[in-house]
């Protein structure tokens, strides 16, 4: 587990002082940062700032690559992780001076969470991985940085990145798992469901998975059983969606799931009876839901002819006037659609 | 309706100017990305129509000259670089870039809009260096990377290649199918793209990869009518009940996004579909008290919301009646959605990035 200590951006200059002021660099001719024209949107940099980078020109002139390079670039990242010029004479260095990468990926658990949002943070790491290629590790550093930011773009990136990468059967084990604990943390969490999308359906074929007709059913049931204790939740609502078109299935294989989703009140005569191919509605859901009502809609407009469109546009029609007002026009426009093609 | 907001134009200008002439040390991330903010600066005055009227001609010479000293040339060919940040003084004249300063291809592309919104002749771009350049940022699986050699590469890159190849009315120097290919592979079930292959749809890089489409010359149509369809609805479906629109599926709305998913639907022929009076409705609360346009209502503005809620608004507007007291501040110039920029400006762009043709 790495330490999720909070941002630290004192840096070892803190302790030891501006470069400018150090014996062990004197050696080292330190280069300003040349501009002849009149700067656009010019920074005020720090004195820590530019004692670092005035150093770092310096140290690239003469093409060092050091064990006090790693310092000095650390320094830089720590003020400005987006330099991805230090990041790249970093990389290089840590190559050239064969140093050891578990400390450098040490370093980074600490630098990746305070800096999430940076991608050259991940950028970096990505390349210490295809070195070291022991991604093991990494699933479990992965996880504990969801917890401080569990949509981070970068952070799901790089654990689609890495499975594929490495494409290991030990890697993928446990990835279903991992989107259920996701999922039971947050169920409207976008990001885990399409990570769930990647696993299943985008990976390739691998031990188990390919019975492929099972795999839908359990993927089916899956996303009813979550849809069942949330029904608004859109991103369960593009999973189910998403499955049926990966495989072509038609939208009518859920259509007994989807009605009672759709309809404006709860059949409470059944609720003992729990059917786990259409589990129903959560009680005291409000009802009927906006994706439920679309889906439908869909159903009926694939089902073609004046019936279905009839069916369908009745229900976009609910959707622009009343359930889902902020995109009336989009509704308005599926109407429009529709019956030009009953009326050729 | 009386009471709808007015756009602080004055405020927003303000914000850039003051941007434009210093930034405090707490930017200093911006250190390599320094050319982008400036476009967004400048930008943001030629949307708001008040680049002559607020600048001088010399502010404007200097930011030329600015831009220009970015252009460097070396052994990957020519092109901008975000800043001076990693250059030294020269040991001789007309010295090669070193790895570590070499052109960038995403602060290419801002270079050449700040300089068509500059009304530069163009005649000092080195457009065989620049060919060269956006060559050797291809990689094998079609993408690009952000400067020669990287491995940092996503839908991004690719856009601005495509923007630049564009511009220069040039498309020798990429491999279009290989890139095409590329984008298709970053689509994804919801029927947006992410930013690189297995990646969770994403409005920005979805406007990206849909522009991108729609900006290389071909014959057929860039997606089938599924496709399209399909991603229209994720696009409409990221339009919040607040008005703007979010990046990805249930996520809270964010002003640029009203611009990348606003022109990645204008570019589908489907902005009727926006509800425009929410959705600048939303932009107005996201406007900060003391100039500039921030992500979210309350949150500080910077010039990259700004630049992006004000092109957002050039293509969608309140629909006040025209006798409305707000309804003069929400008038803009038509956007080339694809390009995005001004139109005015992407045709100074095409007209002038490619010079003389021999
Ligand atoms: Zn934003």
């Amino acid at each position: 587990m790495p330490t999720l200590t909070s941002s630290s951006t004192s840096s070892l200059g803190d302790v030891l002082g501006l470069y400018s002021q150090r014996q062990e660099w004197s050696d080292v001719t330190p280069l300003p940062q040349y501009e002849e024209a009149n700067p656009a949107a010019p920074i005020f940099y720090s004195e820590e700032y530019k004692d670092a980078t005035d150093y770092f020109r310096g140290i690239v002139r003469t093409g060092e690559k050091s064990q006090r390079v790693l310092e000095l670039t650390e320094t830089i990242i720590r003020l400005n992780p987006a330099h991805y010029s230090a990041w790249q004479y970093r990389y290089e260095t840590l190559l050239a001076i064969n140093a050891p990468l578990d400390v450098e990926l040490k370093l980074m658990d600490e630098l990746a969470v305070s800096f999430l949002k940076t991608y050259q943070v991940w950028h970096h790491r990505r390349l210490l991985l295809t070195i070291t290629r022991n991604p093991a590790p990494e699933l479990a550093f992965i996880a504990a940085s969801l917890k401080v930011d569990a949509k981070n773009y970068h952070t799901w990136s790089y654990r689609q990145w890495l499975l594929a990468f490495f494409n290991d059967d030990d890697l993928w084990a446990g990835e279903l798992d991992f989107v259920d604990a996701m999922l039971a943390q947050d169920v409207r969490n976008n990001s885990a469901w399409h990570h769930r999308f990647f696993v299943v359906f985008q990976s390739g074929l691998r031990e188990g998975e390919t019975d492929r007709g099972r795999v839908i059913r359990r993927e089916l049931t899956y996303v009813k059983q979550n849809i069942s204790l949330v029904a608004s939740n859109p991103s369960a609502w593009n999973y189910l969606r998403g499955i049926l078109d990966a495989n072509h299935l038609p939208y009518t294989r859920v259509e007994e799931f989807v009605k009672p989703y759709a309809a404006s009140t709860q059949d409470t005569s059944t609720t003992d009876l729990v059917d786990l191919e259409n589990p129903p509605p959560p009680r005291g859901a409000e009802l009927p839901c906006a994706p439920a009502i679309e889906f439908l809609a869909d159903i009926f407009e694939k089902e073609g002819g004046k019936d279905g469109v009839r069916k369908a546009s009745e229900l976009w029609r609910s959707l622009a006037d009343e359930y889902d007002k902020i995109r009336k026009k989009y509704w308005e426009y599926r109407i429009r659609e529709a019956l030009q093609t009953v009326q050729e | 309706m009386a009471d709808f907001p007015s756009l602080a134009r004055a405020g927003h200008a303000a914000h850039c100017l003051r941007c434009l002439s210093a930034l405090p040390s707490s930017q200093t991330e911006v250190d390599a990305s320094r050319l982008a903010l400036a476009f967004y600066c400048i930008g943001s005055l030629d949307l708001l129509g008040v680049l002559q009227e607020k600048t001088t001609p010399t502010d404007r010479e200097s930011w030329r000259e600015w831009v220009w000293e970015q252009q460097t040339s070396g052994q990957h060919g020519s092109g901008f670089k975000p800043s001076p940040f990693m250059t030294a003084p020269p040991q001789a004249p007309g010295e090669a870039y070193t790895n570590y300063d070499t052109p960038h291809i995403i602060m290419t592309y801002t270079a050449l809009l700040s300089l068509a919104i500059l009304r530069d002749d163009f005649s000092r771009l080195d457009r065989p260096g620049l060919l060269r350049f956006i060559r050797s940022c291809q990689r094998e699986n079609g993408s690009f990377s952000t400067v020669p050699g990287s491995n940092e590469t996503d839908l991004r890159t690719l856009y601005c290649a495509f923007a630049i190849s564009c511009m220069l009315d040039d498309w020798s120097a990429i491999d279009k199918d290989r890139a095409i290919a590329f984008i298709a592979s970053c689509r994804s079930y919801e029927g947006g793209y992410g930013q690189a292959p297995f990646c969770e749809a994403q409005g920005g890089t979805t406007y990206i990869a849909i522009a991108s489409l729609h900006l290389v010359p071909r014959t057929s149509s860039p997606l089938t009518p599924a496709e399209r369809q399909l991603t229209m609805r994720w696009l409409v479906h990221n339009q919040a009940d607040s008005g703007g629109f979010c990046g990805r599926t249930g996520k809270d709305a964010d002003a640029c996004y009203c611009f990348w998913a606003g022109a990645a639907l204008q570019i589908l022929g489907a902005k009727d579909l926006v509800q425009s009076r929410s959705l600048t409705m939303f932009l107005a609360k996201c406007q900060f008290k003391y100039g500039g346009i921030a992500k979210a209502p309350g949150e500080h503005p910077d010039p990259y919301h700004t630049y992006l809620s004000l092109a957002a608004l050039s293509m969608y507007s309140p629909n006040l009646e025209p006798n409305h007291p707000s309804a003069a501040s929400w008038r803009f110039d038509p956007l080339d959605p694809l390009l995005n920029a001004r139109e005015e400006t992407s045709q100074w762009a095409r007209k002038h990035v490619p010079g003389h043709k021999v």
